[in-house]
């Protein structure tokens, strides 16, 4: 084991010192291809190390920007027995600020000590504003035989409608492989695109500035500008490798096109309300795929917009369906194809549509806005109204009874209940009956008069139990009745009549005046009642004696006095015994 | 008291005649306003209910000025109106329906103490649209009573006479059980204890003055009681209980 090592080492030493004869010197080189550029201008760095193998530190760029590479390349030859290889790197610099700049040295560990190259100072001077837009159709590039450009199909277009962009590459190398290319970023612009198929190089030759080149479309795309103003595609940076074949590695040659700029116009603000950003030349078309139906039997109801214009990014139509009709989201179908003359073709929007319930469902009609950028102003296309006739489901052979299904009625949403017209019931403010003066009127009024009600009662209830004394009462009015009556008859001389009248007015007041019937009128109890009472004595004999005159004038023609006189004489008498039942 | 204010209203109605109010007028104002509204002109609808609402009140009134207010998103003064027309009025369901809506707005979301929850008929029974119902009632009740009495007093027949009394002595415990209905809502009606927060946010201090310790800030259309004032600013307590000084001008009483 140890004598096969020292084998393997005694070999290798031997080898080292022959090849070490033949070797050429050791070179590295650092070099750029100007020392002066523009802001915005390249500059090219190649290092290169000759006859070694060790790998090399890159220098540091003091402050300019790496835009590609590095690439590397190496060389290996063997000439007459003499060997001798390359290795190299190349970047390519920039800058966007003028100024002084160095790019430090390069470094390689060599047999134990550092190779370092000299520092290279770069001068870079203020460019012109926009030194990758020259205004030439040519881009910016030094080499005359490789250049991009990017080609618009417009330069002035509405927000949406659609601008195609070509990314051309110009070459006059006869092999070119593209080993690097970067597409600008769109800013403001929503990009589709194109299919180019398989052929890049186009056939033609076309001459620019007198010379001949092959054009190769690299990509195509469709722009749709979404915001009004100058809005600019920055240049397209590529990197190839030209002259490549079987004995060359080729060479790097980067370019970069001119930029672009597209006018996007804004949008006249008199938008109809549906509109929902189409722009272009469209078309819609509305079709159900029937309109009578049963409940509960589907009907496919298609709206398909159709031309040129940004297809892709059209919404789908907001549909008020009837509440009863079951609505589903919609299956959107594209029939797009995006190629050189921009974006055509269709996209349908098929919604599935249930009815749950019979009767009449007038549809809405459907209409679509959108911006026609032939014309430039908005268009609405509206579709004929449409109505879905809906007759009774089928009961179906299972369920012999169906009931409808009962549904909530649906909340769609809130407010406030209406107010309240007619009559509000107005009343003063401030004025409230209870504890008010007409309240507590109002309260006592049935009682004082329940009061007086009761006091009143009392009274007549009083007067009522006492009979006699009423009759008392009542006696001399009646002797007035009746003596009123004696003097008419007195006056007309109807004799009967007085006397019977002024035997009934004496009779009867004293009866009642006494409170006796009658049949108790007798002389006896006459004089008793009135012994009662002082000089009762008399006045009974005087009535006593009126009574007898009274009584035998009115049975027997006989008249001791005169008529007048006897009249006279009781009116006095029933003035006598009021006195005396009163005292 | 109405002629009083009759009265008054005549004394001063040379000087007054620019404010004051007929009854016609109201009702012209109302019809107008009520054709405001339902142009959705409400601006001038609620100007025309609020001259009527200075001189007049009604429960459906108040509902009307609460709905103008909603519509002009103006939600304290709503849940305000509405509030007032529902102390008139406990119970009515198109004041609940719309304060419900009303109170969704309120960002504070306070515990409020279960009210009276006895339903609505229950409210419509206290209330009704009309405060002066239950002294009304017992007017009529406190007349029917004494009648009754008359008519006991008079019947000759023993039975007739025993039933008659034994009616009156229900109209009498119904005359009571009014009359204490009618005082309970006279002091609902006059209670001006509740207010609403107006102003958008309102820093509820621990004392009445400026800058001291904030206990919670209250936001607009939150309902709080005011328990006493002080230099303008209000005691408020909250439904859940917590007590705090409100600045003046920030609430109005209900």
């Amino acid at each position: 084991m140890k004598r096969s090592i020292h084998r393997w080492l005694i070999i290798s030493l031997a080898l080292l010192a022959g090849l070490g004869g033949h070797a050429q010197e050791i070179g590295f080189t650092a070099a750029v291809d100007r020392n002066t550029i523009a802001t915005g201008e390249y500059v090219k760095l190649s290092v290169n190390l000759t006859n070694s193998k060790e790998g090399f530190e890159a220098p540091s760029f003091g402050g300019l920007v790496a835009v590609q590479g590095p690439f590397e390349n190496s060389s290996f030859n063997y000439v007459n027995g003499r060997m001798s290889s390359s290795v190299g790197r190349t970047w390519v610099l920039t800058a966007t600020a003028p100024g002084k700049y160095t790019i430090g040295p390069a470094k390689v560990r060599v047999g134990g000590g550092i190779i370092q190259t000299e520092p290279i100072v770069i001068e870079v001077t203020k460019g012109p504003a926009r030194p990758s837009d020259p205004g030439a159709e040519q881009g910016q590039s030094r080499d005359p035989n490789l250049f991009a450009s990017i080609s618009l199909s417009k330069t002035k277009a509405y927000v949406g409608e659609q601008v195609v962009a070509t990314y051309l590459l110009y070459s006059r190398y006869a092999n070119i492989e593209l080993s690097k290319y970067e597409l600008p970023k769109m800013d403001g612009f929503w990009a589709e695109e194109i299919d180019l198929g398989d052929t890049n190089w186009e056939d033609q030759l076309q001459t620019v500035n007198g010379l001949q080149y092959r054009v190769a479309v690299l990509k195509r795309q469709v722009l749709f500008p979404q915001r009004s103003g100058k809005l600019r595609i920055a240049p397209v940076e590529l990197s190839c490798i030209v002259n490549r074949s079987f004995f060359n590695r080729g060479s790097a040659v980067s370019t970069r096109s001119n930029a672009v700029e597209v006018t996007a116009m804004a949008l006249p603000g008199n938008a109809p309300a549906d509109f929902n950003g189409a722009v272009g030349e469209l078309g819609m078309v509305v079709k159900a795929d029937r309109t009578d139906v049963k409940a509960n039997e589907a009907i496919e109801l298609t709206i398909t917009y159709a031309g040129r214009g940004n297809l892709k990014l059209m919404a789908g139509p907001t549909l008020d369906f009837p509440s009863d009709l079951e609505a589903y989201d919609p299956k959107v179908t594209d029939k797009i194809s995006v190629n050189a003359s921009g974006m055509n073709g269709s996209r349908s929007f098929q919604y599935l549509v249930i009815p749950r319930h019979e009767g009449e469902f007038p549809l809405e009609p459907i209409t679509f806005s959108y911006f026609d950028t032939r014309i430039g102003s908005y268009k609405t296309i509206q579709a004929d109204p449409m109505t879905i006739r809906v007759s009774p489901g089928d009961g179906g052979p299972v369920s012999a009874i169906q009931r409808p299904t009962k549904s909530d009625v649906e909340v769609l949403g809130k407010d406030i209940r209406y107010i309240r017209t007619g009559d509000l019931h107005l009343r003063p403010s401030g004025d409230r009956l209870f504890g008010s003066l007409s309240w507590f009127a109002g309260m006592g009024a049935p009682a004082l008069a329940f009061v007086v009600f009761l006091g009143w009662r009392r009274k007549r209830e009083n007067d009522l139990s006492d009979v006699a004394g009423s009759r008392r009462k009542q006696a001399d009015r009646v002797a007035r009745k009746r003596l009123s009556e004696a003097e008419q008859a007195l006056r007309s001389s109807d004799r009967g009549a007085f006397y019977d009248a002024l035997g009934k007015a004496l009779h009867g007041y004293l009866a009642d005046k006494f409170s006796l019937g009658h049949a108790q009128m007798t002389d006896a109890i006459v004089r008793e009642r009135f012994s009662a009472f002082a000089n009762g004595e008399v006045v009974a004999n005087a009535f006593l004696n009126l009574r007898t005159a009274c009584d035998m004038a009115r049975f027997a023609p006989v008249e001791d006095r005169p008529k007048q006189q006897i009249y006279d004489e009781a009116v006095a008498l029933i003035g006598r015994i009021e006195q005396l039942v009163r005292a | 008291m109405k002629h009083r204010i009759l009265a008054f209203a005549l004394a001063l109605a040379p000087i007054l005649s620019v404010f004051g109010l007929s009854r016609v007028e109201a009702d012209s104002s109302i019809a107008r306003g009520t054709a405001a509204y339902a142009a959705g002109d409400h601006v001038a609808a609620l100007n025309l209910f609020d001259t009527v609402c200075a001189e007049y009140t009604s429960p459906s009134l108040l509902y009307n000025i609460g709905n103008c207010h909603f519509k002009l998103n103006d939600i304290p003064h709503a849940i305000l109106f509405y509030e007032r027309a529902l102390r008139l009025a406990p119970g009515d369901e198109d004041v609940k329906a719309n304060l419900e809506l009303a109170r969704q707005n309120v960002v504070d979301r306070v515990n409020e103490l279960p009210s009276f929850t006895l339903g609505s008929t229950w409210g419509r029974l206290r209330g009704g649209r009309d405060a002066d119902q239950w002294a009304r009632r017992s007017l009529w009740e406190s007349l029917l009573f004494f009648a009754l009495l008359a008519v006991g007093v008079l019947a000759k027949q023993r039975t007739l006479r025993r039933a008659v009394f034994g009616a009156s002595g229900l109209v009498l415990v119904a005359t009571l059980i009014s009359v204490a209905f009618a005082s309970f809502r006279h002091g609902e009606v006059t209670d001006d204890s509740a207010a609403i927060i107006l102003d958008p946010k309102v820093d509820v201090r621990s004392e009445p003055r400026e800058s001291t310790t904030v206990l919670f800030v209250l936001h607009k259309g939150t309902k709080v009681i005011v328990l006493q004032t002080e230099n303008g600013w209000s005691e408020v307590q909250l439904a859940n209980g917590s007590v705090g000084w409100a600045p003046p001008t920030t609430l109005e009483r209900i």
